[in-house]
Parts: C-alpha cells; sequence; structure tokens
C-alpha cells in the first residue's frame, strides 16, 4: 500500500479492491490512544458511518463522489483474537491496524488545486497573451468555475455539506491528466507555465471526513464560504472570477436563491467573536 | 461435468490462504435437493447457494464474499458460518431470514451461483469442483460479467435493495448512457452491503 | 530593563516584576505574587465583588511584589497591565492603578493582551520557539499558531470556555472554590471509573461547550448528585448509578480528548511538532498526559508550565509588555483603556520574526 496522505485525523493510502487490477483508495481512521478507550471507539465508528453514509447517499443520488466499497466501523482491541477463520484478531490488511477504515474508489485525476496553480503560473508567465487569448484563457477557467459551483449545488440538493470545501478536495477527473501541464503527482512540483492546463472532464468532490447530512441555508452556506476562502488564500489571480462558482450553484438547483442570501449573513459574520465566557 | 469453469479466486487483502471458489450454473433442476441439504445443515454442503437472477455482477458478489469473510476474521459473524454469511452480506438489512428468502436458492431456483471459501486446507479447488460436479444438476457457465448480466433481473435486484427511484435509463445531463445508469446501482448496492447493519 | 505587570482581568489579582539583562540572557522573574478572590462553594465571582477585591489588595501586592524583586520605583522601566480581554470592572482595578503607578514614577505604560501574555510568558518558562498553543482558562478556549507577526486563531470555542464549563459544574456539585473549582474537580475525577456518555461537539477546528454542561448537570441532578453536602460516597462497582467523581471524570475525559483533538488538528496544519499548553486549566495533568500522548504519537512534545504560570498572573503581563516596550510600542495615557473584547489576533507582535 502507498500512503497518500497522513492527516490529523486518517491516513490514505492508495491500495486495491478484490482485484489487483481495481485501484482503490483506503481512508484508515487510527485509533487515538489519548483518548478513553470507550469514547474512542464511539467517535472512531461515528465518524467513519457518518462518512461512509454520506458518500453512499450521494452516489445513490448520482453525485460525482468515490463510490464506498467497503467499511469497517469497529476499533480492533489489540488484545483480543475472535477470528473464526484464522484466529487472529487482526482481520483486515496489516496496514490498517488497529484503525477503523472505509475503502473507496480511486479516482484517478488532478486536484483543482494543481489546475489553478498551473493555470495562474501560465497567464502570469505569458505577458504577451493577446486580448483575444486572455479572453479565451479566462473563459476557460470561467467554465471550470462554473461547473464547480454545479458541482456543489448537486452536492447541497442531494442533502449533504461537505464541511471542508477547499480546491485540494476537488478532483478533476481527466481523461489525460498526466500530459496537460499539470503535474499529475498533484505535488506542485511540475512544470508550470508552459502550457495553458486542461480543464475538461467531470468534477469529483472528495474527503467527506467533516461531511454532513444537512439541508438547512446556514450550513449551506458556511460550504460556499470556506470554499470562497480557500480561493482566496491559494488561487488569488482567480479569485476574482469566483462569481462564477456562485452563478454555477445559483443555477443548479432550487433553494440555491436562500442559501446565496445566508451567504451575504456568513460573510458579514465572518470569524470575529467576542471572547467572553 | 465441466468442473473447469470453478474459478478460484484470490480477494485483494484477504489471506492468501483462504481462496474463493465460486461457480455459475444455469437451468438448475435439482435446486429443491440443494436448499433440502441446507435446511439440513448437512456439513458436505457448506456452501453459499445464492440465485444468480438477483447478482449484478463479478464485484456485486464479490463485495459480498469479502464482507462476510472480514466479518469472519474479525469474530463478528451473524449467522452461522461464513458461507451463510456470504448470502447475509448480500443483504441490505440485519434480516437474516429474509437475506435468506431474497439471495438464497429457492426451490425455483434455476439459475445458481455457488460460493465455497477454503476455510480449512481441505478445501481446495479440485475438491470443490469435485462435489459440485458431483451434485449440481445444471450447465456450468463462466463467472463473468456477461453472463451474470444476461441472467441479473434487474427490477427484482433494485427492489431487493430498495433503490426503486434510482434511475437506470441514461441521465438528462452530461453525457450519461446507460452503462452510467448500471455503474451507479452497481456502486449503490455496493454501498448498501458495506453499510449494512451499521446504526 | 525592568517591568512591572498588573493583571486583574477575573478573580486573580497579581503583580510580577521581570528583568531583562541588557546582555541578551534568560529573562529573570524577580517576584511574582498572586491574590485569588475566591467565593463559597457554589457560588462564582461577580464582577462588582472581584473588583472590589483587587482594589482593596492591589496597592498591598504591588509594594511585596517591589519587595520581594528588591527593586526600587526609579528602576523600573514600564507598567504593563491587562488592556483585556476579561470581566470589565476587575479589569479597570489594574488599568487606574497602573496609571497612577506611571504619572506618580513617572513611566511609560504599555496596555497587554491577557492571550498574548500568556503565551509569552509560556514560551520564556518552556523554551518552545514556535508551537501551536492551547490557550485554556475560565475565560478563553483558543487554539493559536504565529504567522507573520500574527498570533493567528486557528479554533476556539463558540460559546462558553472550558474553565468556565469547570467552574459551573464545580457549583452545580457545590465544590469548593478553594483553591481553585477546576483544580477540585481534577483531585475527585482522579476516582472515576465509568464513562458517561456526554454530547462531544467539535465542529470543524472550533468546539462547543454549553451542550455538554447542560448534559452533565442534567445527569448531576437526575442521580441527585448535586447541591450541598452531598459526601463523595463509595463507589459501588456493582451500581450503575455513577458518582461524583465519575462524572467530573467524565467531564474531563471528554473536553480534554476536543481540546487535545483540535490542538491535533492544528499541529497538522501549520506542520508544527510542538505544543504549549497555557491558561489555568493548562495545570491540569490529565490534560498535559493526554496532550504527551498526542504529541509523542505525532513525534513531537508537549510544553506546559506550573500553576506559577499557568493561572493568571502579574509577571505574564510584564513579559508581554517588556518584550512590546522594547520594540517601540508603548501605550500612551490616553489610549490606556480596557476592553472586555480584545481579539488575540488584533495583536500586532512586532517582536517576532
Amino acid at each position: 500500500m502507498e500512503l497518500i496522505t497522513q492527516g490529523a485525523e486518517a491516513h490514505l493510502y492508495k491500495t486495491t479492491y478484490l482485484t489487483p487490477s481495481t485501484p482503490a483508495a483506503l481512508k484508515i481512521r487510527p485509533s487515538k490512544p489519548y483518548r478513553h478507550p470507550i469514547l474512542d471507539r464511539r467517535l472512531t465508528r461515528q465518524r467513519v458511518l457518518q462518512e461512509a453514509r454520506c458518500l453512499v447517499r450521494l452516489v445513490r443520488e448520482g453525485v460525482n463522489v468515490p463510490a464506498v466499497l467497503a467499511v469497517d466501523w469497529e476499533l480492533r482491541d489489540n488484545s483480543s483474537s475472535g477470528g473464526e477463520a484464522n484466529g487472529n484478531g487482526n482481520g483486515y490488511a496489516a496496514g490498517a491496524g488497529n484503525g477503523a477504515w472505509i475503502l473507496m474508489e480511486w479516482i484517478d485525476g488532478v486536484m483543482l488545486k494543481e489546475v489553478f496553480r498551473a493555470w495562474e503560473g501560465y497567464v502570469k508567465s505569458r505577458t504577451g497573451l493577446s486580448d483575444a487569448e486572455r479572453e479565451g484563457e479566462e473563459g476557460k477557467v470561467k467554465c471550470l468555475l462554473r461547473r464547480i459551483g454545479v458541482a456543489v449545488g448537486l452536492l447541497h440538493k442531494a442533502g449533504v455539506v461537505h464541511g471542508d470545501l477547499t480546491t485540494s478536495n476537488l478532483i478533476l477527473k481527466s481523461q489525460a491528466a498526466q500530459t496537460n501541464g499539470v503535474d499529475g503527482d498533484g505535488d506542485g512540483k511540475g512544470e508550470v507555465g508552459t502550457v495553458s492546463p486542461h480543464m475538461e472532464g467531470e468534477i469529483v468532490l472528495i474527503d467527506f471526513g467533516l461531511a454532513s447530512q444537512s439541508i438547512q441555508d446556514e450550513d449551506r452556506a458556511v460550504d460556499l464560504y470556506v470554499l470562497e476562502r480557500a480561493f482566496g488564500s491559494t488561487h488569488p489571480r482567480t479569485e476574482r472570477f469566483f462569481g462564477e462558482v456562485l452563478e454555477g450553484y445559483r443555477g443548479s438547483y432550487r433553494g440555491a436563491g436562500s442559501v446565496m442570501k445566508r451567504l451575504e449573513d456568513v460573510r458579514m459574520r465572518g470569524r470575529k467573536r467576542s471572547m467572553i465566557g | 461435468m465441466a468442473a473447469s469453469l470453478l474459478e478460484t479466486i484470490h480477494l485483494a487483502h484477504l489471506p492468501p490462504s483462504m481462496p474463493v471458489h465460486v461457480a455459475v450454473y444455469r437451468d438448475v433442476q435439482n435446486a429443491p435437493f440443494l436448499r433440502q441439504q441446507l435446511l439440513a445443515a448437512n456439513a458436505e454442503f457448506e456452501y453459499a447457494f445464492i440465485d444468480a437472477s438477483v447478482v449484478l455482477s463479478r464485484t456485486h458478489l464479490l463485495s459480498a464474499v469479502f464482507r462476510a469473510v472480514n466479518d469472519s476474521m474479525n469474530g463478528r459473524l451473524k449467522s452461522r458460518n461464513v458461507h451463510s454469511e456470504i448470502v447475509f452480506s448480500l443483504n441490505p438489512t440485519t434480516n437474516i431470514a429474509e437475506s435468506f428468502r431474497k439471495f438464497g436458492i429457492t426451490d425455483s431456483t434455476k439459475d445458481l451461483l455457488v460460493v465455497k471459501v477454503s476455510v480449512t486446507p481441505e478445501i481446495t479447488h479440485d475438491s470443490v469442483a469435485a462435489h459440485l460436479g458431483q451434485h449440481v444438476e445444471g450447465s456450468p457457465v463462466p463467472f463473468d460479467d456477461e453472463t451474470l448480466a444476461k441472467i441479473a433481473d434487474v427490477a427484482k435486484i433494485k427492489k431487493a435493495y430498495k433503490l426503486g427511484a434510482l434511475n437506470t435509463a441514461p441521465p438528462k445531463q452530461a453525457n450519461g448512457t446507460q452503462d452510467d445508469g448500471m455503474r451507479r446501482l452497481e456502486l449503490s448496492v455496493l454501498g448498501a452491503i458495506a453499510l449494512r447493519g451499521a446504526t | 530593563m525592568i517591568a512591572i505587570g498588573l493583571e486583574s482581568s477575573a478573580n486573580k489579582l497579581g503583580v510580577g516584576i521581570i528583568r531583562h539583562p541588557d546582555d541578551g540572557s534568560t529573562p529573570q522573574v524577580l517576584s511574582n505574587v498572586r491574590h485569588t478572590y475566591v467565593t463559597p462553594p457554589g457560588e462564582g465571582f461577580l464582577p462588582k465583588d472581584t473588583a472590589r477585591h483587587h482594589r482593596a489588595w492591589v496597592v498591598k501586592l504591588v509594594k511585596k511584589a517591589l519587595r520581594e524583586a528588591r527593586v526600587l520605583p526609579r528602576d523600573i522601566d514600564c507598567v504593563c497591565f491587562t488592556k483585556g480581554p476579561g470581566m470589565g470592572a476587575p479589569l479597570q482595578s489594574a488599568a487606574i492603578t497602573a496609571r497612577m503607578l506611571s504619572l506618580l514614577w513617572g513611566k511609560e505604560l504599555v496596555g497587554v493582551n491577557h492571550c498574548v501574555g500568556h503565551i509569552e510568558m509560556g514560551r520564556l518558562i518552556t523554551g518552545a520557539t514556535n508551537p501551536v498553543v492551547l490557550y485554556v482558562s475560565g475565560g478563553n478556549t483558543q487554539v493559536i499558531a504565529y504567522s507573520s507577526q500574527r498570533y493567528r486563531i486557528f479554533g476556539e470555542t463558540l460559546d462558553i470556555a472550558v474553565g468556565n464549563c469547570l467552574d459551573r459544574f464545580a457549583r452545580t456539585l457545590h465544590i469548593s472554590n478553594d483553591p481553585a473549582p477546576g483544580y477540585n474537580i481534577e483531585q475527585l475525577a482522579k476516582k472515576g471509573k465509568r464513562l458517561v456518555d456526554l454530547p462531544y461537539t467539535v465542529k470543524g477546528m472550533d468546539i462547543s461547550m454549553s451542550g455538554i454542561l447542560a448534559a452533565i448537570d442534567g445527569l448531576a441532578v437526575q442521580y441527585g448528585l448535586d447541591g450541598e453536602g452531598k459526601d463523595d460516597e463509595e463507589d459501588d462497582a456493582s451500581s450503575e448509578k455513577p458518582t461524583r467523581a465519575d462524572l467530573c471524570f467524565s467531564l474531563q475525559e471528554t473536553i480534554y480528548s476536543m481540546l487535545v483533538e483540535i490542538t491535533e488538528r492544528a499541529m497538522a496544519h501549520v506542520g508544527s511538532k510542538e505544543v504549549l499548553i497555557v491558561g489555568g486549566v493548562g495545570c491540569n495533568e490529565r490534560l498535559q498526559e493526554m496532550m504527551g500522548i498526542m504529541a509523542r504519537d505525532r513525534g513531537g512534545t508537549v510544553h506546559a508550565t506550573d500553576e506559577r504560570f499557568c493561572i493568571d498572573n502579574g509577571i505574564m503581563i510584564a513579559q508581554a509588555g517588556l518584550l512590546a516596550y522594547k520594540a517601540g510600542v508603548p501605550t500612551p495615557l490616553k489610549e490606556s483603556t480596557c476592553t472586555q473584547r480584545f481579539r488575540t489576533d488584533d495583536v500586532f507582535v512586532k517582536w517576532r520574526d
């Protein structure tokens, strides 16, 4: 198994499912030894299940997310050995240790973060672009932004909020991701600036670790706000087109309008709170 | 009989010592006999006998096998043994009797999927092939998606997984195709199997 | 250079004197005195009464601090005071005293953000250079990391502070406020064994505490464990009924897990391996232990201070104030006000790179 990322909560590996030729993503939530074991089990189980439930629901609703292939929501107790088949309690793949896990469909593609980064690099390096070329480039990126808005809209329409929308959690599923000016490994060290990146393909939403089922305007608006702020901090040259995301969102489902109104409130509120106990 | 059609599969992440043997038969003549052996708990007939019309694809079946074996290895069997657990694992709910009614062999089963896990070293490809060849009266066919697609009763599957509302016709937007619809159905079914019993 | 610091944002009145040697060697704590306004069991401290206590004690404490430090007013370079955040009336006691001393001694004033005071003192004592900071006290709960001249808040409580939650539960159980309600909860929790189910409310990087308090208060009432005159009964292992100790234990386990979780998230986010715990709740040994396990798992370390510096004190105000003073940011008399609301990230941290 190849370790892809290691966050505070989970480790993500690339592995296979059923056959060696079917790639899959394995997200393991390891036990947290600092927590009381009862609390640890309860929380790990809750979170693995919450994420899996959201994904299963979204797949059923036809939203582009990785499908759930298998889940194990029980933290294994290292000391027990209850296996009928081979008498060991480790069960699943050695790498899962005693963690709970979700095995998901592997999504081949590029993080949108890398696409935007490549695009911003390209536009920056091409000072000699003609107006028509520049317009073409901007049109291309605007179209992608609108599709992001639609993807988020369909997510919300299906009754799920993501909880952590950033351009790292949006994947451009591409036919030839590796050859279009974006480094397919997603480490951002690829050659940037020579070619305008490819922007065709489906957008897939990933990492539902903080997702929940909700149809509240507030939760939906916060999703948009988080994405907006992510653009602000990560893609300064693309941020001015963020309106396109909202345009795409607005048209994607009934109810988007009132979420947009709520977004205004959320923006005003920001993060400034009093700190009085 | 064409015992060579029994396929032996090593599933990723499961111990190499535990291969899974799968055979498909069409036009089965002795379903009542086979079912009777199950009811009588005849140890020689410890198989997962599945009505193939409720199975969409290889992945569908093998996902249920994977779940059952994983649960078994973790001491979480809800039914008698790993083979009954495979039938139970196909079910989206925790009702064991219902899982056998919906997915298990019935007296009228014509298309049959048989699964056997090598839970002991004595269970080998050859031993399983020989035993099945002796006792299943039907035409062996390959365990592949093409064959399963011919047998599968999509309406029945949707009903079994309460996915009646799921649209398997081409979606309006994007470049959706019939295949997309079936793929979605399959992935929804996998999700239901994976989450069974989650409370 | 020498600074005197006055702290009075809650029920502790503290005065401390610090020296930063001219040769740049380690600063020295010359004195650090404190007097706490302790209320009877079952009662919290009210702003008016607390301020009255502070006013009554402040002159005595300043004199004591000078005496212990063996310095004279003329040796002092600046007078530092807590500008906020905190309770209005108590805050004013130190601000007014500081202004008076400033005018009396002819020294410059430095208004200090209370949270920044904790952070700077923690860094000084532990030697942690650039840690993720968990600041937990009766009035504040924040996860902080430094980045380009600001202490940025990564996560915080959405309602009441951790210490406030503990203090109020101590009131429900009529646990003594001497020396501090949180300390007595900690001692009682050591005898607890059963974990009762409480809400666990981490929301992204933030946490919420009010629902937990309501739930644990509810359990105390349900099992008749609230109110006066209840002994800490012997644990009957066969009984389903939780004891007072079990409730304290469960409350600590739950809220400290939440704190460690958001701290770990911040560490992963900024790529830091060091944690510094500051604030009154930071004295809690169970919290330090849990944080230590988490940090070790990440190949890092946890830094904490003892009650002299964890609990509100004057020396931390002197330390942060002197850093600001040396960086050239004194507070003109006209601006030497105090404020109940003063966010950690409002402070321009001129003294760090």
